[in-house]
């Protein structure tokens, strides 16, 4: 892995505000993304990856929310506490985002090629005559059937599948350099979400993107992704290449996780693994590891303080563990 | 076709309300209502004479009989005369409901308009200091009773302690100046006294909307802030404000009227319903409950014919 990164996230830290307090959903995040690469972002709700997403993109909601730490550099360019009228040149153009739920990220009330001409007319200024031909050229490059029919379509006459193809459609539109995608086909039933899923990739290279791929899908990380970073109540476990993080997993957690897919076929029928225990609650978080309280490997001198990452930058695989695998 | 379909089956479910409506009207005004006999009969009336006015009064017929005639005349829209003034009925409600339309529409239509816009800019500004501002407003403008808001308008602009720009009271209208003139000040209170309860309830709704998945959708698209309110949002939020807009129609033209006429001495069909309650004049109150009735069936049918207009996902069916 070489180059200069793309996307380069330092120290992030996003905290929301509450009733009972304030909560730290991203604590002290570092990443980076290199051109053409998909970093995957993996762990289960609540843990801060959808936020890293929307920290990205600048739309964190606010209040309550804020970017309260760190840094976010995109080309060289740093994002965080940017204003709004210059962030939103940058989204869409440079960094697009597929959303998690395509039953309700469009629009109701237009259709399909209404939003998408909409894309297209401020981002290529092409007039509406002229963006039409382009949206159905994206749809079909998308995958769907009888794209110049779809078109007039509304959002509620296509299938989940379908409504997601068009929110990636929408985002290629205007031809971005990295693509942030949230749980892209969590909300598909399987078969879609391996089409979908494929769909993605092809057009990743074949637009020479970036991506960042939200996730708690394991499956779907080892088959997309080229590093992975792994997160655990707004911090980052274990940050590693695909290889070693599927072969020698370090993290009490990683492994916890990689346990609990279920196998089929491997000798004798047994019992899902699981993670005992239950996340912490983000606002009575314990000083020392937040994994401590579910983890078999825990000691004494992990209750005392936060393990921070291991190895240096170059290293395929860092883990934040005192006594890692 | 479906549309035709649609409005023939609405009007026939539309049916059994005017029925109740003009059952439960009827009942009340034949056995609790004002009589009228008393006032078109002299002093000590002999029992016979008693019973000849109550005969062309047409009271002495059984209830049964008499809502018959009334469900007769509903389908006719004939009422017959007046009690009080011997006026046919379809004439008085054809000259004054046309002075009644042209006193609140104006009102009701700025009233509408300057909420919605002002919700536009409150949900904009949401939780900052003009949204606080505008919210504060309103609150103000509803707490304010609709009587001090037409005396104190009357006396700012009308009379002579203040600009004296237009007449107090009555309806002299033969141009579009003399219109004006007497339009201007109910149409001011109105406005003033609508704008309060309309624009809470539109920045309400705009601003639920602006949660919505789509609108993240659109802001990860670059969408500007006020295309985004005036493109995206304003058409999801349109079946809430259709649904109010239309149905406060038909209490306008009644209630609203009343209130508005009887203030500034203006003749509409307000303040001849409000006479006919006062005096027991149950051919015009028939016409006007039943009218009404039939204004609530229709303003049903327009909200869902437009509720699919704005709507691809509702089904006329």
């Amino acid at each position: 892995m070489s180059g200069e990164p793309l996307l380069r996230v330092t120290d992030l830290v996003v905290e929301f505000s509450t009733e009972q307090g304030v909560v730290r959903a991203v604590d002290r995040v570092s990443f980076e993304v290199r051109p053409n690469e998909t970093l995957g972002i993996v762990g289960e709700s609540g843990c801060g990856k959808t936020v890293t997403g929307l920290a990205i993109m600048g739309l964190i909601p606010s209040p309550p929310g804020r970017i309260a730490a760190g840094s976010i550099t995109f080309q060289g360019r740093e994002l965080a506490g940017l204003p709004e009228s210059e962030m939103r040149a940058i989204r869409g153009r440079d960094i697009a985002m597929v959303f998690q739920e395509p039953m309700t990220a469009l629009n109701p009330v237009f259709t399909v090629g209404n939003q998408m001409i909409d894309v297209l007319r401020r981002y290529r200024g092409l007039t509406r005559r002229q963006a039409r031909p382009a949206a159905i050229e994206l749809l079909a490059k998308v995958g769907i059937p009888a794209a110049d029919q779809r078109i007039d379509e509304y959002p509620h006459q296509l299938s989940g599948g379908m409504r997601q193809r068009v929110v990636i459609a929408m985002a290629l539109s205007c031809d971005p350099k990295l693509i942030v995608a949230d749980e892209p086909t969590t909300a598909l039933d399987v078969t879609t979400q391996a089409q979908v899923l494929e769909q993605i990739v092809k057009l990743q290279q074949e637009f020479q993107m970036a991506m960042i791929l939200v996730t708690h899908d394991l499956g779907v990380v080892a088959e997309t992704c080229h590093r992975a970073i792994v997160m655990y109540c707004g911090r980052i476990a274990e940050k590693a290449e695909i290889e070693p993080l599927f072969a020698h997993p370090r993290h009490p957690y990683t492994v916890g996780l990689l346990g609990s897919i279920p196998r089929v076929g491997e000798g004798e029928k047994q019992d899902l693994a699981v993670i005992p225990g239950i996340v912490p609650d983000l606002l009575h978080l314990p000083p020392g590891c937040r994994f401590a309280d579910r983890c078999s490997s825990r000691q004494a001198r992990c209750d005392e303080a936060l393990p921070e990452l291991d190895g240096g930058e170059d290293s395929r695989s860092r883990v934040a563990c005192y006594f890692p695998y | 076709m479906e549309l035709l379909q649609y409005t023939i089956r609405k009007l026939l479910a539309g049916i059994p309300l005017i029925l109740g409506v003009t059952f439960v009207s009827f009942l009340l005004m034949v056995y609790f209502g004002p009589d009228q006999t008393y006032q078109l009969i002299g002093k000590n009336p002999t029992p016979e004479q008693i019973a000849e006015v109550r005969a062309q009064l047409g009271y002495d017929k059984p209830f049964v009989v008499r809502y018959a005639d009334y469900l007769r005349e509903l389908g006719t829209l004939d009422f017959g005369f007046s009690d009080s003034t011997g006026e046919k009925v379809s004439v008085l409600l054809g000259r004054t409901i046309p002075v009644s339309l042209a006193l609140i529409t104006p009102g009701f239509i700025l009233g509408n308009l300057v909420a919605l816009m002002l919700a536009l800019i409150a949900a904009h500004h949401r939780s900052g200091w003009v949204d606080k501002m505008i919210m504060g407003l309103s609150v103000v403008g509803m707490s304010i009773s609709f009587l001090i808001v037409v005396i104190a308008f009357q006396i700012v602009f009308s009379s002579s302690y203040g600009l004296g720009l237009f007449p107090v009271r009555g309806w002299n209208v033969h141009s579009p100046g003399d219109y004006f003139a007497y339009v201007a000040v109910p149409t001011m209170a109105t406005v003033f006294v609508a704008l309060g309860y309309n624009t809470r309830f539109y920045r309400s709704v705009i601003v639920e909307e602006l949660t919505r998945d789509h609108v993240r959708t659109a802001r990860a698209f670059g969408v500007p802030p006020a295309r985004l309110l005036y493109r995206n949002v304003l058409k999801n939020c349109m079946i809430p404000i259709i649904t109010r807009i239309v149905f406060s129609i038909p209490l306008i033209v009644i209630s609203g009227a009343l209130i508005i006429e009887t203030y500034f001495g203006i003749p509409g069909v307000g303040k001849v319903t409000f006479e006919a309650i006062t005096s027991g004049d149950q051919p015009v109150l028939k016409a006007v409950v039943g009218l009404t009735a039939l204004l609530f069936v229709l303003a049903q049918l327009v909200t869902d014919i437009l509720y699919r207009a704005v709507d691809p996902r509702v089904s006329l069916k």
